[in-house]
């Protein structure tokens, strides 16, 4: 049996180059801050930890049999919710600071729970792999609400002002989006 | 279809009057109404299942639905497209549970009752079970529609057998519709994948803000101008040259100034692109359409399909109930774009009509506050104001269709509702009237039309 839409070529139980208890703390603490500051709405602090060779990719997820050998997870010609460079992110955001986005306001109420993170090192001294699984909740306006669960894989780099976010796939589980729309980062 | 749905001619006509303009709210949360509307439209009408690019290969399918009918679309060994109900004859249980895929046989997981990918029963588990005259495979197989038929790479289905032909359906706008399907050699096709989502509206808020509410654009999606063209607001609309044309129901609302949707898209390589290949349009398919073509529009084709010509996204309303739909999106480019600017008309696409898009975020909120406030039982019986430039129709020489004078008009909607109620009235196809008489008749190749529409 294989999944269609597992996040790496071989999901084992082997740990390549695994971290120090130091590093894996930093890391997991700069996704909490990360989160911290999606939930607060703080873009400017959050693109701000994003490196300017960003990557930030949601693929959409369709249902296919365990045989269909479709690449929905990497094949970056296919629909996405988000495959987007950090110029693009960017400019998604100065939707928020036309003072004209009428849907978000009144404002979103978020909060991003992170876990299972997992660190490694990669073939470059300065950039780390992270694994985490993320559940994004949003609730707006009188009863509106929804939860959005999946995984991420992600490239950190260190840099002298912190860990910057180099790539992000993020996998939502969703096949048909339970919701009637994603303004939100994960 | 139900026999007791048909024969009765129930009068809806109490719940609008186009000729004043206005509708009844009821239309877009009543039970019994939505009920009525999938026998007597969606049952009836020639929906849209698929783009011939997304079954390239005998045996590829793909899953939908028409109307709220699961049905399987799949290519056949002999190229052509068979539409049949995903749904076993033996207990009803789905035959193909995925989305799109490649196969021989969709087999039932209840009691494996197996079909080709035409639908006829091929075997079942433990086939001795059955003694001669229990079961006839020929009378077995997957319920095939009634017809399919397909326009320049869209695929359509009806399980109406009295339905006129396809070409009689779309009309005079298939002069419209070559805009965005034949604006180049080679045609169109679906970027891979699907992005689907679940808004809490009625259908026909989606429909009709495709089908002609350029007004709602420039208010609503404000945010959404700005932040793709770097704080630059939407375009300006000239009311003189710009238009809404109706056909059937069908309607595309459109200016002639060749940029303004490609603007929106905020993509440069591509409004490079379309005005590089302009001058050949023109010589496709006529000055009038290569003007019309990227300037601010939007379309849909009745009942449920819309698009952006100029941004590229491709979407259906599918009814789930009268309070809810599913949002099914596509990406639609020309066969011979080159990859990078089939690239960029993707993202382009997503960053403004995904759900993540800076247009389309605005959107749902307004449809779902437009059905969830409508349903009041006081509010309800209030009557929704659809009069915008009820004076403004014209006579044009160059475009077909029931035409109006400036794209901020609720023409087309209008035009929309006048052919709901035509549906849901009539019994008979053919009492329903030509709204307009046609004009291109039999022609059956709008490009082959230099002159008749030239400007």
């Amino acid at each position: 049996m294989t999944m269609t839409m597992t996040m790496t070529d071989t999901a084992t139980l082997e740990r390549p180059a695994m971290a120090s208890l130091e590093l894996t703390h930093a890391l997991t603490q700069t996704l909490y801050r990360e989160a911290r500051m999606l939930d607060d709405e703080n873009y400017k602090a959050w693109t701000d930890m994003l490196a300017e060779d960003l990557h930030y990719h949601m693929p959409g997820i369709e249902t296919r049999y365990r045989r269909d050998k479709t690449d929905q997870v990497t094949d970056l010609t296919r629909m996405a919710y988000y495959n987007d460079s950090k110029p693009e992110i960017l400019k998604r955001l100065s939707r928020l600071d036309t003072g004209t986005a009428w849907s978000e306001d009144p404002a979103t109420r978020y909060t991003h729970i992170i876990t299972n993170v997992e660190v490694e090192h990669t073939e470059k001294a300065d950039e780390f792999r992270v694994y985490s699984n993320f559940y994004a909740y949003r609730n707006r306006n009188e009863r509106d609400e929804d939860s959005l669960i999946g995984n991420r894989i992600d490239i950190w780099r260190q840099t002298d002002s912190g860990f910057q976010l180099v790539k992000r796939r993020a996998i939502l589980k969703h096949n048909v989006m339970l919701s009637k729309n994603l303004n939100i980062y994960i | 279809m139900r026999i007791e749905r048909i024969g009765r001619e129930p009068d809806f006509s109490r719940y609008m009057d186009l000729k004043e303009g206005w509708l009844d709210r009821r239309i877009f949360s009543d039970a019994d109404i939505y009920e009525e509307e999938l026998y007597r439209i969606f049952a009836r009408s020639w929906l849209f299942v698929a783009h011939e690019s997304q079954l390239p290969n005998a045996g590829d399918f793909l899953t939908t639905h028409m109307g709220e009918d699961a049905v399987i679309v799949a290519r056949q060994a002999d190229g052509s497209i068979r539409v049949m109900l995903n749904s076993c004859p033996h207990r009803g249980n789905k035959v193909c549970f995925a989305d799109a895929g490649n196969t021989r046989r969709f087999v039932c997981n209840y009691h494996g009752w197996a079909f080709d990918t035409a639908g006829d029963l091929k075997g079942m588990h433990e086939e001795y079970c059955y003694d001669a005259g229990d079961i006839d495979f020929k009378n077995h197989g997957l319920k095939n529609v009634a017809k399919v038929g397909s326009y320049k790479g869209l695929v359509f289905a009806t399980f109406n057998g009295d339905a006129p032909s396809l070409e009689a359906w779309l009309g005079d706008f298939r002069w419209y519709l070559d805009m965005i399907l034949d604006n180049e050699e080679g045609g169109t096709e679906f970027i891979g994948g699907c992005i689907k989502s679940v808004i809490s509206a009625n259908w026909k808020f989606g429909v009709e803000n495709f089908i002609g509410d350029a007004y709602h654009a420039g208010w609503t999606h404000d945010s959404g101008a700005r932040s793709m063209n770097n704080g630059q607001p939407f375009p300006p609309i000239d009311m003189e040259n710009s238009y809404h044309a109706s056909v059937n129901g069908h309607g595309w609302e459109f200016g002639t100034e060749g940029v303004g949707d490609l603007f929106l898209l905020g993509r440069p390589k591509v409004m490079d692109y379309y005005n590089k290949i302009r001058p050949k349009m023109a010589e496709r398919l006529g000055e009038m359409r290569s003007k019309i073509f990227g300037s601010v529009a939007s379309a849909s084709i009745f009942p449920n399909v819309s698009f952006l010509p100029g941004i590229s996204t491709f979407r259906q309303w599918q009814p789930k109930g009268p309070m809810q739909f599913e949002l099914k999106t596509w990406v639609i480019v020309n066969k011979a774009m080159p990859d990078d600017i089939k690239d960029e008309v993707t993202k382009g696409v997503m960053q403004t009509f995904g759900p993540g898009g800076t247009f389309e975020m605005d959107d749902g909120e307004n449809w779902e506050n437009c059905t969830t406030v409508n349903r009041g039982v006081v509010t309800r019986h209030e009557r929704l104001h659809y009069r915008c430039g009820i004076g403004r129709q014209i006579e044009h020489d160059t475009l077909p269709g029931i035409v109006y004078r400036g794209q901020y008009n609720d023409a087309n909607q209008r035009g929309f509702y006048q052919r709901w109620l035509d549906m849901m009235t009539h019994d008979d196809f053919g009492k329903m009237p030509a709204r307009p008489e046609p004009r291109l008749g039999n022609v059956a190749e709008t490009r082959d039309l230099p002159g008749l529409f030239a400007l």
